[in-house]
């Protein structure tokens, strides 16, 4: 699950809402933004550790990186690659907007510039961009339950975010299915037109950390059938004590772990 | 002067209108020739202001286009903003220069912040140069205020929409009421971010001004970038484009501590490019003038050996060799004058004619590699039309001095014997 | 017969030497004017489709198909060096530079400064034969050898990320298989083109060590070719053509594919310039119009008698047609000589008026024009003038039919 957080919540900073879900208390509402809020409050304060292959799939090729993170709070987040060897060792540092970039063959911390962001992160259907974003997302949205369904005899709720005005989001509006265990189970995102562009789907569940998480989840662009990526979670501990240093410039050239 | 004493200067004034009278008659006695020769000429003034219409309307739009791109008569930035255009170098106009800004020779004066960002859509992103402007200073000042043609302008400086340009809109797949994403380095030198709606999209030549710009309100840009009340630069329209010293003195003296730049300095390449089309000018009226020197000659030449016996018996009756060469200069000039008319009226003609612009559009990418517009306005200059004139006037009359030196060396009885 | 009525043209001629002279002077002036300017024109063309493809781009390009309009990473030519090395044994690409090169866009970073650049591999010892980048470094020196550990960059982006010849570059980008990039490399050369496009944005290094930071194993992206004169580019393309795999999917593109608007640039030229020679023809044509009017006129009494004698009109319109062709024919011919020697003198040692060198130089362009000598180049010019001259002949020779020979005979 968090693994889903670091892909989809950091990454697409709306999915935060659906994390935030998954924790929350049974939903009683039908106000989403209450809903949402306090889910957001609740997850706040967890930290997490996990591990998580990431597959890149082209028509002509395809690759595999295997990664660890850690996560504290909202706006502080490391992914370090364990393998390939080739690129072993390269590593993010995220606090609040800003994006560090660590490589071993340079040994060099680099800060990406803006004019960077909306660049490729490791080849990935992910851009710096998405990685980085992690602003107030209760601020940045307005959200609405659109429906509750039932589903495998679980209920399941059909969420609607829109951006607010000045929001840092392109979206026309985002949908996001949860199941009333808090897993997610579809995060869409909608163009201004109301058009689909790119869903992310759970295709697994599994007990991990003591909850049950999407151990498989699958990036997509509507118009790209043959080019996805999945992130597919080994392990993950939930609300583990990782200390603040972990999340320094120093620590992301020299890590102790 | 030979048989100048016998005659005083009060017979030559008695006699200058009967000169008069004589050129006019002799230049219709062959109406056709007269009449191909006078095409001929009024064909070569026609060129030669046509063309500096074409040189000059051309460079006066690029120059008015440059200006009116965000360029301005003045430009003022912090010291290192012309080299390294970045949020780093903007500055608090110091109470000085606010107070020269008001001063009256200026025209218009207004601060922008313009820093390099990038947009997104849902589907694109691209890097472009944010600016954030005053949109009421704005008017007068630069192309953008009278540049959206779908949706409309900005209000205020805290307005939250953006204008894009409509290429730009193209690439990004957006349109007019979308919300689109700015995203730049601020003052903390960290990533500031905001959506903005786009409330109007804008029209702008060449191509890289609607694709490298976006527009939101000043105050906005301000905001997103954490700069206070801080600008990147001011922008100031004065009278005179060609006489800034004043300006630029006042300016300089108000902020000693700031880069006060005339457009001369912004834009070298434009002072550069005015200072070549001069010499072509130049080079194109002298050469019109010599293929039609050739006619001129030629033709005089022609009137003057037909008229061989008139002229011997002129002579012979005691007319001074310079009163003939006066009748054929007279003539010349006559011919000459005509012909100015003509190519000037016809000049005139074409221009308004081509008031709407000569299209070469088809070249648009190459012309843009040079910063020419695809549309040619041709604009006559009085300097340009002068010194055609001037130039046809001067140097023909000097040209016929060939044919009427040799009308006036007939002697007499030779002359008058020729058939 | 035929040679009497060019014989009779010749002696009509020089009834009025003057006359003639005049005439055939400023058809001579004329055409000087032409050759000098259109062998210019083509000249300073030829210049700067050769200066703009010399800086970097070079007259053809192999790649891979697709590249040129989304240059990715992975779009390769996969045995770039191998395919190089065949077409530089080729015999008919004998003095040809032939250069491989990979490129990737990457982040340069210096101190706490990075801007988004175009890295480039190339091969130091073959760069220099297809651009001038290597000639043209201000600082330092320029890449050694095909491994070398070492970067040249341009002055703009050097002063942008604050860096001096010694300083190490910091370069951050996606390899081939999506892996990070990264490598710090000494900076031993500045370079100066003078455009401004690639001096802000261009880092070159050796190719080799540009495939092991990219991953690129023995791919490229472009092999640039450039010939010495830029005429044997369609034997390039012929050459290059033959030799690329027939599966391989590559393409070689021409400099008008490559840079597109540079042709443009030319065409707009050449058809706005094509507007004020004609005018100055047109003027000149009037001009002596009227001699050939004259010619006719003064003699309607004699063609009056010849009518009588029985020739008819044809016969003399044909002969005041050719006394003109003659005429423009001296013209053309004293013309072609004085306008031949200027321009083979300009094509030695160059042309250029004030402002222009420091114009050009603005597009990196050198200011010394060298007037182009080709049989186009000499003879367009005196041939468009000769169709307008003899256009205008037409006109006397034509009013001869409307002579009537007792009215003419009588004529004055």
């Amino acid at each position: 699950m968090l693994i889903y957080r670091m892909w989809t919540l950091s990454y697409f900073r709306a999915s935060v809402l659906l994390l935030a879900l998954a924790f929350a208390a049974p939903a009683r509402a039908q106000d989403a933004a209450a809903i949402v809020k306090s889910a957001i409050d609740y997850w706040r304060d967890v930290s997490s550790y996990s591990v998580a292959d990431m597959v890149i799939h082209r028509p002509d090729w395809q690759r595999s990186v295997t990664f660890r993170v850690w996560t504290r709070g909202e706006k502080q987040s490391l992914v370090r690659v364990v393998a390939p060897p080739k690129d072993a060792g390269n590593a993010t540092l995220l606090l609040d907007n800003d994006m560090w970039s660590f490589t071993p063959k340079i040994n060099r911390v680099i800060k990406i510039p803006s004019s960077m962001m909306n660049q490729s992160w490791m080849g990935s259907d992910f851009s710096n961009n998405d990685l980085s974003k992690a602003d107030d997302l209760i601020e940045q949205y307005t959200h609405k339950l659109l429906a509750t369904q039932t589903q495998d005899g679980h209920t399941v709720y059909v969420i609607e975010s829109i951006p607010k005005e000045a929001a840092p989001v392109v979206w026309g509006r985002e949908v996001v299915t949860v199941r009333d265990d808090y897993v997610l189970l579809e995060h869409a995102f909608y163009d201004q037109q109301g058009a689909l562009v790119k869903k992310l789907t759970t295709q697994e569940l599994k007990p991990m950390g003591g909850k049950i998480v999407a151990a498989r989840q699958r990036m997509q662009k509507v118009d790209k059938p043959n080019e996805w990526t999945d992130v597919r979670t080994h392990e993950v501990k939930f609300g583990i004590d990782i200390p603040a240093s972990m999340f320094t410039l120093a620590n992301l050239r020299n890590p102790r772990e | 002067m030979a048989r100048g004493p016998r005659l005083g200067s009060i017979a030559d004034a008695i006699r200058a209108p009967l000169l008069v009278t004589l050129a006019w008659r002799n230049l219709w006695r062959h109406k056709r020739r007269t009449a191909v020769m006078l095409f001929a000429l009024a064909l070569g003034i026609w060129s030669m202001v046509v063309m500096a219409a074409l040189i000059r309307g051309s460079m006066e739009q690029h120059v008015k286009k440059e200006i009116l791109n965000l360029t301005g008569h003045v430009q003022i930035h912090a010291p290192g903003y012309r080299d390294d255009p970045a949020v780093d170098y903007r500055f608090t106009s110091p109470a000085a220069l606010v107070q020269a800004l008001t001063q009256k020779p200026l025209v218009a004066a207004s601060a922008r912040v313009r820093v390099p960002a990038v947009i997104s859509s849902e589907r694109e992103s691209a890097g472009v140069t944010l600016v954030g402007i005053d949109p009421e200073r704005e008017r007068g000042l630069s192309f953008i205020s009278t540049a959206v043609t779908t949706g409309q302008y900005l209000a205020s400086p805290d307005d939250p929409g953006l204008l894009l340009g409509r290429k730009l809109a193209e690439r990004l797949e957006t349109a007019l009421g979308r919300r689109v994403v700015l995203m730049s380095q601020d003052a903390n030198n960290q990533i500031g971010d905001r959506g903005f709606r786009v409330v109007g999209i804008f029209d702008a030549d060449p191509q890289a001004m609607e694709t490298g710009y976006v527009f939101i309100g000043l105050d906005a840009a301000r905001k997103m970038l954490k700069i206070g009340n801080d600008v990147s630069e001011i922008a100031v329209m004065a009278r005179d484009r060609n006489r800034l010293d004043d300006e630029v003195q006042t300016l300089r003296a108000a902020a000693p501590d700031l880069d006060v730049a005339p457009w001369t300095d912004v834009q070298p390449l434009l002072v550069l490019t005015e200072k070549v089309n001069n010499v072509v000018l130049l080079i194109w009226f002298a050469v019109v003038f010599a293929a039609m020197a050739f006619g001129l000659i030629n033709t005089l030449l022609m009137a003057v050996f037909e008229r061989t016996r008139e002229f011997g018996l002129f002579q012979a009756l005691g007319m001074p060799p310079r009163f003939i060469i006066g009748q054929v200069l007279i003539e010349s000039l006559m011919l000459l004058m005509l012909a100015l008319v003509l190519g000037n009226l016809a000049s005139w003609a074409s221009v308004a004619g081509l008031r709407g612009g000569i299209d070469l559009s088809a070249f648009s990418e190459g012309l843009e590699m040079v910063g020419m517009s695809p549309v040619i306005y041709p604009a006559l200059a009085a300097g340009d039309i002068t010194a055609a004139n001037v130039i046809v006037v001067v140097l023909g009359v000097l040209a016929s001095l060939y044919p009427a030196w040799r009308a006036s060396r007939y002697v007499p009885v030779e002359a008058i014997t020729r058939t | 017969m035929e040679d009497v009525v060019l014989r009779l043209a010749w002696r009509n001629l020089w009834r009025h030497k003057r006359r003639t002279w005049l005439t055939a002077s400023a058809i001579a002036f004329v055409t000087v004017l032409m050759v000098f300017l259109i062998t210019l024109q083509l000249g300073s063309y030829n210049l700067m489709v050769d200066s703009s493809l010399r800086i970097f781009t070079g007259q053809l390009q192999v790649q891979r198909e697709g590249y040129l309009d989304k240059p990715q990473i992975r779009t390769i030519i996969p045995d770039a060096l191998t395919l190089a090395q065949r077409l530089r044994q080729n015999p008919a690409l004998d003095g040809v530079g032939i250069v491989v090169r990979a490129q990737s866009f990457a982040l340069a970073a210096s101190g706490t400064r990075s801007f988004g650049v175009q890295v480039v591999g190339t091969e130091p010892e073959f760069e220099g034969r297809v651009s001038t980048i290597p000639g043209l470094i201000k600082a330092g020196r320029y890449l050694s050898t095909a491994s070398a550990q070492e970067a040249v960059l341009g002055a703009a982006l050097a002063k942008n990320l604050q860096i001096k010849v010694g300083d190490e570059l910091t370069l951050l980008g996606s390899a081939l298989d999506g892996s990070v990039a990264a490598t710090i490399v000494p900076v031993v050369g500045i370079f100066e083109s003078g455009m401004r496009d690639l001096d802000r944005v261009l880092v070159e290094m050796p190719l080799r060590t540009f495939q092991d930071v990219f991953g690129m194993g023995e791919g490229a992206h472009a092999i640039a070719l450039l010939a010495p004169d830029i005429k044997q580019l369609p034997l390039l393309q012929r050459e290059v053509d033959r030799q690329l795999p027939a599966t391989s999917r590559l393409v070689a593109l021409d400099w008008e594919r490559l840079i597109p608007g540079l042709k443009q640039l030319i065409q707009a030229d050449w058809t706005t310039a094509w507007f004020t020679y004609i005018a100055l023809i047109v003027v000149v044509t009037f001009s002596i119009l009227n001699t050939f009017i004259m010619s006719v006129l003064e003699r309607t009494r004699e063609f009056g008698i010849m009518l009588a004698l029985g020739a008819t009109p044809l016969r003399i319109g044909t002969l005041v047609f050719i006394e003109t062709a003659l005429l423009a024919l001296i013209g053309l011919l004293i013309g072609l000589a004085i306008g031949i020697l200027i321009a083979a003198t300009l094509s030695k040692v160059g042309f250029t008026y004030p402002g222009l060198e420091e114009l050009m130089g603005q597009y990196g362009l050198p200011g010394m024009i060298y007037p182009k000598l080709s049989a186009t180049s000499i003879l367009l010019g005196p041939a468009v003038i000769l169709t307008f001259i003899l256009i205008a002949a037409l006109y006397p020779a034509l009013r001869i039919r409307k002579l009537q020979p007792v009215e003419a005979i009588h004529a004055v």
